[in-house]
Formats: C-alpha cells, sequence, structure tokens
C-alpha cells in the first residue's frame, strides 16, 4: 500500500511563499479531495511532489521514496496534472506509446487504456483535433497507463460533459475501492462532495483542514432543522422562549438554524403543536468550505465573499 | 531506469512530430534539390570564374540545408517547451540527465546519418551536371568535405537544440539563429574576418574548402564549430537540471 507524504513541504518563488510548511498524508483506499481557492498552492504541491519543481524546504514522499528515486514511475504513480500538455501535433496513440516505451509498459495497455477512456476511436487523430473533454480523458488514460498505486488529478472534470463527469466519478470511486490512493484537485464543491471520502483543504499555501469529508461539513457548517407545522404561529412563540428562530422558506416550511430536530420535536410535543414534518438539514460541502477559506482566498471579489464554485 | 527504453521513447517523439520529422527531411531535399538546379543552370559557367573553389561551390546549398537543420534540432526540442510538455516527459523520466543525454543522442544520430547521406548525395549528383569540371571523390579534399559537411549539418543541428533547450522556445531560437546565419555572419565576415573566422557557421564550414584560408584548418574549423555546439548543450544541460519544470 502506498500513501503520498508530505512533510513540513515549503515552495518559495522569490518572496511569494506558495506552500508552506505543509504536512499531510494521503492514504489508500479512499478518494482525497484536494480543495482550496485558486492560487492556495494545489497545483505547486502536486508538482512538488511529482519531483518537477524543487521544494525550498521539507519532502514529499510515495510510500516513503522521493519520486525521483521510482525505477519506473509510471508503474508507481499516474498523474494529470494539465491536459494542454500533450503535443498537439501528435496523435492520442503516438502520446502514449511515447510514456510507455520510456517505462517498458507493452504497447497493449496503450489500446487498453485509450478503450478505458473511451477515446479508442479517436486514437489516430492529432491532438490538436481534440475538444478539452477530449484531451482530459487522454490525459487521465496517461496517468492509468501503468497501472499505479497512486493517482493524483489535477481538475479532472475540467471540460468534461455530464456524462464524462459521472465516468470520471465512478473511475476515481472503483480506483479507491481496489485499494488505490486516489488525489484529485477541484474547485467545484458539489462535484467533490459527490467522490471524495476525505478531504485536504488548503489556504495561502498552509494546510487549512484534513479531515473525512462527513466531519468537515459536520463541522463547518451550521445545523439546522426544516419543520412543517399547522400552527406557525405558537411554534414561532415556542422556539422564541428557547431564543430561536424561525425562518419561512417560502414553500409553507420554516427553517430553524442552530437546533437538532430533537429539540424542535420535544417542544412541540410540550406544547402540543401539530408537526407535520420534521428533519435535519446538513450543510453542503460548499457552505463548509467557504465557511472555513472564506479569509483565505487570495483572489476574492470585493463585493461578494462568494466566489465562483 | 532503462537507457534503451528512454531511447525508444525519444525516437517516438521526434518521429511522432511533423515539424521534426519534416525539418530532418527538408535537410535532405532542401540540399540535393538546390544543388541539382544550381548545378544543371549555371554550374559550369561559375566554375570558369577565376579562383574559383570548385569543392565549396559543390556545397553551395548546404547554406540552405542547414536552415533546416537548424529547424530540427529547434522542434525536436522545443516540443517539450509548449504547454508543459516537459512535465509529463520528466514525470515518466525523473532523471533529467538521462531523459536529456537520450533526447541528444536521438537528435544527434538522426542528424549524422541525414547529415551524412546529404552532403555526400549532395557532392555526387551536383557534380554529375559539372561536365569537365566535375570532381570526384578521389580528388584531394573532396572525401574530407563530404564527411566534414555532413558532421557540420549534425553540429548545427545540435548547437540549436541546446540553445532550445536554454531559452525554452522554438520562436526564439530559430528567430535568433537564422537572421543570424542569413545576415550577420555576412556582414560581420567581410567586416572582421579573423573574429568572424571563429563562428559557429564560418568555422565549421572551412572543412568544405579545397584549400582553406585563414586561421582554422579544415578539421580544427569544425572543431570549433563542436566546442559551439558542446557550450550550447553543456548550457541546455545546466538549465535543464536546475529549473524548475
Amino acid at each position: 500500500m502506498t500513501s503520498i507524504d508530505v512533510q513540513e513541504l515549503t515552495k518559495e518563488y522569490g518572496t511569494t511563499r506558495v506552500v508552506d510548511r505543509l504536512t499531510f498524508s494521503v492514504g489508500p483506499g479512499r478518494v482525497t479531495g484536494f480543495l482550496g481557492p485558486n492560487g492556495a498552492g494545489k497545483s505547486t504541491t502536486m508538482r512538488l511532489v511529482l519531483g518537477l519543481d524543487r521544494p525550498t524546504s521539507g519532502t514529499a514522499t510515495l510510500g516513503g521514496r522521493p519520486y525521483a528515486t521510482l525505477g519506473e514511475p509510471l508503474r508507481e504513480v499516474g498523474a494529470l496534472l494539465d491536459a494542454q500538455a500533450a503535443h498537439g501535433s501528435r496523435t492520442a496513440r503516438d502520446h502514449l506509446r511515447v510514456l510507455a516505451a520510456s517505462n517498458r509498459i507493452p504497447v497493449r495497455r496503450v489500446d487498453e487504456v485509450l478503450e478505458l477512456a473511451g477515446i479508442a476511436a479517436v486514437a489516430g487523430r492529432r491532438i490538436k483535433t481534440f475538444s478539452l473533454g477530449m484531451r482530459q480523458r487522454l490525459g487521465i488514460a496517461a496517468a492509468l497507463l501503468g497501472d499505479p498505486q497512486v493517482v493524483m488529478l489535477d481538475e479532472p472534470s475540467n471540460g468534461l460533459d455530464p456524462e464524462g463527469i459521472i465516468w470520471i466519478r465512478e473511475l476515481m470511486r472503483s480506483l479507491a475501492r481496489e485499494g488505490r490512493t486516489v488525489l484529485v484537485s477541484s474547485h467545484l464543491m458539489n462535484e467533490t462532495a459527490t467522490f471524495a471520502d476525505h478531504l485536504v483543504v488548503l489556504g495561502r499555501g498552509r494546510l487549512l483542514a484534513d479531515t473525512p469529508m462527513r466531519d468537515f461539513i459536520d463541522a463547518h457548517s451550521e445545523r439546522r432543522v426544516r419543520v412543517r407545522t399547522t400552527d406557525p404561529a405558537s411554534l414561532r412563540a415556542a422556539l422564541r422562549r428557547k431564543g430561536l428562530e424561525a425562518v419561512a422558506t417560502g414553500d409553507g416550511r420554516w427553517t430553524v438554524a442552530g437546533a437538532r430536530a430533537e429539540e424542535i420535536g420535544a417542544l412541540a410535543a410540550t406544547d402540543g403543536i401539530a408537526v407535520l414534518e420534521l428533519a435535519d438539514e446538513s450543510g453542503s460541502l460548499e457552505e463548509a468550505y467557504l465557511a472555513l477559506t472564506a479569509d483565505d482566498t487570495e483572489f476574492a471579489s470585493a463585493a461578494t465573499p462568494l466566489q465562483e464554485a | 531506469m532503462s537507457t534503451t527504453a528512454v531511447l525508444r521513447s525519444e525516437w517516438i517523439k521526434v518521429r511522432s512530430v511533423r515539424a521534426s520529422a519534416g525539418s530532418l527531411v527538408a535537410v535532405f531535399t532542401t540540399t540535393v534539390a538546390i544543388t541539382i538546379l544550381a548545378t544543371a543552370a549555371v554550374g559550369q559557367a561559375e566554375a570558369d570564374n577565376e579562383g574559383a573553389d570548385l569543392l565549396f561551390g559543390a556545397f553551395y546549398a548546404l547554406n540552405f540545408g542547414q536552415i533546416a537543420a537548424i529547424a530540427f534540432g529547434t522542434t525536436a526540442v522545443s516540443s517539450e517547451y509548449l504547454n508543459g510538455a516537459l512535465r509529463v516527459s520528466l514525470a515518466a523520466v525523473p532523471n533529467r540527465n538521462l531523459l536529456y543525454a537520450a533526447k541528444i543522442t536521438v537528435v544527434g544520430a538522426l542528424a549524422i546519418v541525414v547529415g551524412l547521406l546529404t552532403s555526400f548525395v549532395t557532392f555526387l549528383s551536383g557534380q554529375a551536371f559539372m561536365g569537365s569540371y566535375a570532381l570526384g571523390l578521389g580528388d584531394p579534399g573532396a572525401l574530407r568535405a563530404c564527411v566534414g559537411g555532413g558532421l557540420y549539418l549534425a553540429l548545427i543541428s545540435l548547437f540549436a537544440a541546446g540553445l532550445t533547450v536554454v531559452l525554452r522556445s522554438a520562436v526564439a531560437v530559430l528567430s535568433l539563429l537564422i537572421p543570424f546565419i542569413l545576415i550577420v555572419s555576412f556582414v560581420v565576415g567581410d567586416m572582421a574576418a579573423s573574429v568572424a573566422d571563429f563562428l559557429p557557421d564560418h568555422a565549421g564550414q572551412q572543412v568544405l574548402h579545397q584549400d582553406p584560408v585563414g586561421t582554422l584548418g579544415p578539421w580544427t574549423g569544425l572543431a570549433v564549430t563542436a566546442g559551439w555546439a558542446a557550450a550550447a548543450l553543456l548550457a541546455g544541460w545546466w538549465a535543464l537540471r536546475r529549473r524548475d519544470a
């Protein structure tokens, strides 16, 4: 089993510290979402793990070894950094053959991953004729070429159509089920929520969170209860006594922030208020993420703290 | 990592990019085609001129072929500097020394083979039109010029390849070297003969002359060009090792 281990990793470009004493570890058997605002250092961290950039200090290892010391690295680690990196004048098959040859991966594996990525039909076409979605699929095919234990994908759903997004989600989940280590960066929260088990969140190069996704959402989003009643006036009065406020959602339901369903249920029972519907509402990953990173966004727009999700 | 595997990978890289494969073919076709056109049209008339260097004249078209050789060395390397392609290459072959050595070996080997073929075919095909002025491989300096001309083309390709790693852009290298070869070298060549003798193109072309004049002999001239190529390759090696990809 191979894990990605980052220890006190720091990278400075001139006087800018892009990655700041980062320590975390990505374990096998689950999909780890790698989140953070633009410029938080996600891509830089991935490049440091792959030995493409030299850290100012600290280490990044895969199964305890620096990337540069791996014998045939594509057989152990597969990465998609930038789907545009494939040379436009090569065909998709040639692009993969170049990579396969250097790591002594048999040519039949090239056809396998082309098939797997759903681009076998265009394998003989020049990459410059590819759409962004097709390039993305080619990049994923390249990452899986050596059947690696560790898979790192930087924004893999970029440019994919809805069907492609479902495909990549299922693919990442199945890679994790097979016991592989899967690290996926994204700035699409709702998207990440559908595949990640664990989260590593960066802000300005620092580690903001390294927790299971469920815990992350619970910790950083407000609890609230959705309730529907025949007697809103009495319920609101009862709530007010407890210092709670019910807000109408417009469809006949009320939302009570900062409460649990059992509290409201007990309260309504004591006062003899008929309740038609009562449920805890969990926050979304997006809410939790925005709450956490509000102060750590480098390129936030001035008017609204909300950013493109 | 296996060196042969990395060499194979680099070979597929060069072969599968149209610009590189095309410029390599152009080294041969341009040089031979211009030689045949020029010698068939004016070869014998020019040979009549006072003090004509028949051997150097036979390789006149190398002036054009060397532009294709520069394009080959440049594009074979510059494909790594488009949109972060180098990151993909280094992820596959993290040993930068090995990646660089393999790339330069493949570029150099292809350039030598095509260079020698070009230079011999150029000489032999051109002389077929020279009538009574025709030289053969047995004539003084002819074989030396054929071998030297091939090596010259290879060295110019490698010089361009090394420079491309340093500057990381085909546009930068081509817009530097081509005007240099076409213009600067001519102008400086007229003004300061002794300095110009040591320019990469002038020095190396000494090997094509029947009786080289000036500071450098035929082989020492080629050695100076080799020095330029070696310096460019070393600078490229240093740049690749040192920089973040």
